[in-house]
Parts: C-alpha cells; sequence; structure tokens
C-alpha cells in the first residue's frame, strides 16, 4: 500500500455531538481526492483532525506511514501537509508578498531564499502583480489564491483545499480548477472540500462522500453522482439515506 | 541600507550634543528620553510584532531595577556585572511565565501579565529581608567605572548617563530593526495577524513567543536597572506599579505599535509633553494624557507613524 495520507476509524465528538464517526479512507500519492457531503456533514472538522487543530476522539492518521495523531498544526506542516482555511485568513496588515513568504520560510531559515520562493509561487496563481498591496485589500478571489499560493510555498507534499472556489464567480471558479489541475501536474496530491459538483467531477479522480459525520459512500465521480444514496443526502431524503 | 542612513544621522547628532548642551535639565529630558525610547522599542518586540499586549511589562524593568541594586547592596557587585546578572533573572522568570500564560489568547493573556506584575510587585513588597519592603533600596557607594586602571567615569555628573542612555536606547532600536526582518519577525507578525493562519503555515507559537519574551524582557530589565541607577533609588510601587507597564504601552500606541519608528516617536510626544505639563498641571498631567490616547486611537489607529505611512501611500496611488 503506498497511500501518502491513511484515515483509519478517526472519530470526533463535541460533547455529545458527533462531528466525525469511524471515518476511513486513504489517500494515495499524486491523486486529487475529492470530500464532499452536506453542510454539516463534518468535512472542515475531519480537516482539523489531519491538520492537528484537534485531536481525534478516537482513530488514527498516518502521513507517509507516520502516525501523526496530536502533532501540533506547525509540526503536521513542517512534515509536508499544508491546509487553506474555507474562511479565508490572509495577515491582513502584512503585504502579499509577506503572506507568502511566511509560508516559504517553513522550509528555510533565510528570508531571501523565501522571498525567491514566494515569488514563484505568487507567479504560479497569477498574484505576481500584487506582491506589494496589503493582503487586507484583495478581493475574495484574489485572498483565495493567496491561499494557495501560501500553502504552496510551504513546499508541501500533500494540500488540504477547503472550498478553495467558494462565494467565487464563473470566471475565477475557472482559474482555480485550472490552478488545481496544473498543480495535479505537478505531481502534488490534494485532498479539496467543494460544493460545486461541476468542478469536483472535472477535478478529482476519487470521492468520499460524508454525512452527518460519516462516510456515506466512496468511489470515482462517475459512481458517486450516480448513487441514490448520495442524492438522497443531498436532497434531505434521510429513507433514501439508509437504502 | 537607505533607510538606515536617517537613523545614523539622528545617532552621530546626538553623540555631539553634550559638546554643546551643558545645562543639566536639557541632559537630564534626553536621558528620560533614552530610557523611554529603549521601553518602547523593548514592548515593541513582543507587544508590536507578536501582538501579545502584556500591561505587565513593570515585571521585566522592576526585576532589573532590583536584580542589580540588590547585588550591588548585598554583595558589592558593580552595576555593570550586577546588571547583567539581573538581565539573566529577569529572562528566566519571563520564560517561566510565558510558558504558562502564552495559553492564553486576546484579554486573558492582556489580564495575566498584569496580574504577574501584581504578584512581583506584592513579593517586593513583602519580602523585606531581601528588598527592604516599601522603604525601598538606595544605590550608595556605585563604584566608578574603570577601564584597566584608569577611571572612565565616577557617575557624579550627567554625561556619562547620556551617552549610556544612548547606547542603550541605540541597541534596543537595532534590535527591533533585526527582528523585524528576521524569519522571527515574519512568525511574529502572522501571529500578531492570525494565529490559526500562522500555526497551519508550520509556525511553532509557543517558541516563538517565548522567543520574543525573552529578547522583549532582556531588554525592559536592562532599561530598568539603568533607570533605577539613574535616578539612585527604587522601590516596589515606583518599578513594578502598573503606571510602568502603562508607559511603556502608551509609547508604542501613541507612535505606531509594529513599527521601528513608532516608539521613538511615542517616546519624544510622551517624555516632552509629561515634562511641560507636569510643571503647570502637576498630577493632573496624567488627565491630558488620557485625552492624548484618546484622540490617537480615534483618529490614528495605527500611531503617528502609521497615520503618516498611510499618507504617503495615498500621495503614491491617488486612486
Amino acid at each position: 500500500m503506498t497511500a501518502l495520507l491513511e484515515v483509519r476509524n478517526v472519530s470526533r465528538f463535541f460533547g455529545g455531538v458527533k462531528a466525525n464517526l469511524d471515518v476511513s479512507f486513504s489517500v494515495e500519492q499524486g491523486i486529487v481526492l475529492g470530500l464532499i457531503g452536506p453542510n454539516g456533514a463534518g468535512k472542515t472538522t475531519l480537516f482539523n483532525c489531519i491538520t492537528g487543530f484537534y485531536p481525534p476522539s478516537s482513530g488514527e492518521i498516518f502521513f507517509e506511514g507516520q502516525r501523526i495523531n496530536g502533532y501540533p498544526p506547525d509540526k503536521v506542516c513542517k512534515l509536508g501537509m499544508a491546509r487553506t482555511w474555507q474562511k479565508v485568513r490572509p495577515l491582513a496588515k502584512l503585504t502579499v508578498l509577506e503572506n507568502t513568504v511566511v509560508g516559504a520560510l517553513c522550509r528555510t531559515n533565510s528570508v531571501a531564499e523565501a522571498q525567491r520562493i514566494a515569488l514563484e509561487q505568487l507567479r504560479v496563481v497569477g498574484l505576481e502583480g500584487r506582491a506589494p498591496v496589503l493582503a487586507g485589500g484583495l478581493p475574495i478571489g484574489e485572498r483565495k489564491k493567496l491561499e494557495l499560493a501560501r500553502v504552496l510555498a510551504t513546499r508541501p507534499r500533500m494540500i488540504l483545499l477547503d472550498e478553495v472556489m467558494g462565494g467565487l464567480n464563473a470566471r475565477e471558479s475557472e482559474e482555480i480548477i485550472q490552478l488545481i489541475l496544473d498543480v495535479k501536474k505537478r505531481g502534488l496530491t490534494q485532498v479539496v472540500i467543494e460544493h460545486d459538483m461541476k468542478a469536483i467531477v472535472r477535478t478529482c479522480d476519487r470521492i468520499v462522500v460524508l454525512n452527518s459525520g460519516e462516510k456515506l459512500a466512496e468511489g470515482v465521480p462517475q459512481e458517486i453522482v450516480n448513487d441514490p444514496r448520495v442524492m438522497a443526502a443531498y436532497l434531505g431524503d434521510s429513507g433514501g439515506a439508509k437504502a | 541600507m537607505r533607510t538606515l542612513l536617517p537613523w545614523a544621522v539622528a545617532a552621530v547628532v546626538l553623540a555631539l550634543v553634550p559638546l554643546w548642551v551643558q545645562s543639566p535639565y536639557a541632559l537630564h529630558i534626553f536621558i528620560l528620553l533614552f530610557i523611554a525610547i529603549a521601553l518602547g522599542e523593548s514592548w515593541n518586540v513582543i507587544g508590536g510584532f507578536a501582538g501579545q499586549y502584556s500591561v505587565g511589562h513593570a515585571a521585566w524593568y522592576g526585576l532589573g531595577a532590583y536584580g542589580a541594586f540588590i547585588l550591588l547592596q548585598r554583595k558589592a557587585i558593580a552595576p555593570w556585572f550586577g546588571v547583567w546578572v539581573a538581565v539573566a533573572a529577569a529572562v528566566i522568570v519571563a520564560l517561566a511565565v510565558g510558558w504558562i500564560t502564552f495559553r492564553l489568547r486576546g484579554p486573558y493573556f492582556v489580564l495575566a501579565s498584569i496580574a504577574v506584575a501584581e504578584i512581583i510587585r506584592l513579593a517586593a513588597l513583602n519580602w523585606k529581608e531581601l528588598t527592604n519592603g516599601a522603604e525601598g533600596i538606595l544605590a550608595a557607594d556605585v563604584p566608578p567605572l574603570r577601564l584597566g586602571g584608569t577611571v572612565i567615569t565616577d557617575w557624579n555628573s550627567k554625561t556619562p548617563y547620556y551617552y549610556m542612555g544612548l547606547a542603550m536606547a541605540l541597541f534596543c532600536i537595532a534590535v527591533n530593526f533585526l527582528v523585524k526582518r528576521s524569519k522571527l519577525g515574519y512568525y511574529l507578525q502572522a501571529i500578531r495577524e492570525d494565529q490559526d493562519a500562522a500555526h497551519s503555515l508550520g509556525i511553532p507559537l509557543t517558541l516563538s513567543k517565548n522567543t520574543a519574551l525573552a529578547i522583549s524582557a532582556a531588554c525592559t530589565a536592562l532599561a530598568g536597572s539603568f533607570a533605577a541607577f539613574y535616578v539612585g533609588f527604587i522601590e516596589p510601587q515606583g518599578v513594578f506599579g502598573i503606571e510602568v507597564s502603562i508607559q511603556m504601552v502608551l509609547t508604542c500606541i501613541i507612535g505606531g505599535i509594529g513599527t521601528v519608528a513608532g516608539p521613538v516617536i511615542g517616546a519624544v510626544v510622551v517624555v516632552l509633553l509629561s515634562e511641560a505639563l507636569r510643571a503647570s498641571l502637576s498630577s493632573a498631567h496624567l488627565l491630558v494624557y488620557g485625552v492624548l490616547v484618546i484622540i490617537v486611537i480615534l483618529t490614528m489607529p495605527d500611531g503617528f507613524v502609521g497615520f503618516i505611512a498611510q499618507r504617503l501611500r495615498r500621495k503614491a496611488a491617488p486612486a
């Protein structure tokens, strides 16, 4: 087995609320895995468990064969797994370049070297012209790209993208889809949370569906879009979900 | 390097001032200014860059002062050796405190920092065998500073304090320059802007904050012990009181938090204003202070430096 990330029976409870229950899946090197599900299905909680923001209540998480449960987020990032945020988190009073330099410093102690890496990644996402602008002043489309540049600058082995297309218009979404495909071509493994099914079908090799914290289905995009249980989960027919 | 030029010119001019200015009062104002700059720059490392608004820096100021005074009084250790022991002690206590209080965020951290300074103040007040309690300690018999066999100064005029104060202020400014441009500086500013985002980008939060606190506490303790020897007397309320902490924060708020020049400008405003008003208004000068801070916060939330920078940016890009 050559899974880069393996999630094994992960559960996460908040008091009596089960945000994730016994979720297992694995992500092979180089693929794009889609993580979908209705609102409140536990997608972001799962990201938070994987990247160390909350330890899972039970279950295990392996990255490159190493058990990473309970590792703090900075250590997870150092190991090569970087995430973006659904609600973007620009470092508002730093410039676009400085934001990206912060990411790049994950792999180097030299600020000059980090600036070089940062510029390179800003070019990848098409923000090099905005380098000297304060990040707090960017419109949403550019903020999403900045999130992407920042995680790419950490030189990850794998990135987790939490709704990078949320709130974007059709043209901006298309740019992000192209970016995901470009990054994939370079061999970077990705897990994407997304609501836009068209984007998911175009970018993902495999899809995991969560519903009420549990894994409902897993398969290639064509299987998932034709799965009656998935349809039922999205349309809210609980009878269908059990079938 | 062009940004360093004005600083170098200012340093040279200030180094020449005592050649022309003999008035002890004028030199006294300069010395107060240097102390205020050093303290503002010290606080700026943890408060300005890392955004951890400590209102308990009197703890490090007082530990620097008491450490050096006690070593002189009990062990007859000359201040220029004792100071470094006091600075080291302040850093050790700061790291122990930081390890506990940096788990707290926002207002909870502020409250914890105030509490720590109060605990240390009360300890200094009541541990009479060590500190003399509320009576305080007088800096008696400060030995002259010798290099080799020659006496450099016997501390009887203001000039040696002037040069030491200037060197200390420049040192603290240089520390801010270096921190701001270093990896640590980027880390601290990222933590200030968004702690979770910083954490997710590989930044070790507690280590970064504690490193900043250690630097900040060391500079504060240095300035604290210098100020104490300049005054010649310390007592718990004077060095551990919350006024000391607030003064450091105000210097930065007025000048511009998180900038290198901000605390310098803030120090000029604070020192000149309090000197000018103290004569005419006695203790009501604090009132004017309060009004000034309100005006600055309302009209220039990023301090003088932020205000000017914004103006320049608008001029550069009239859109």
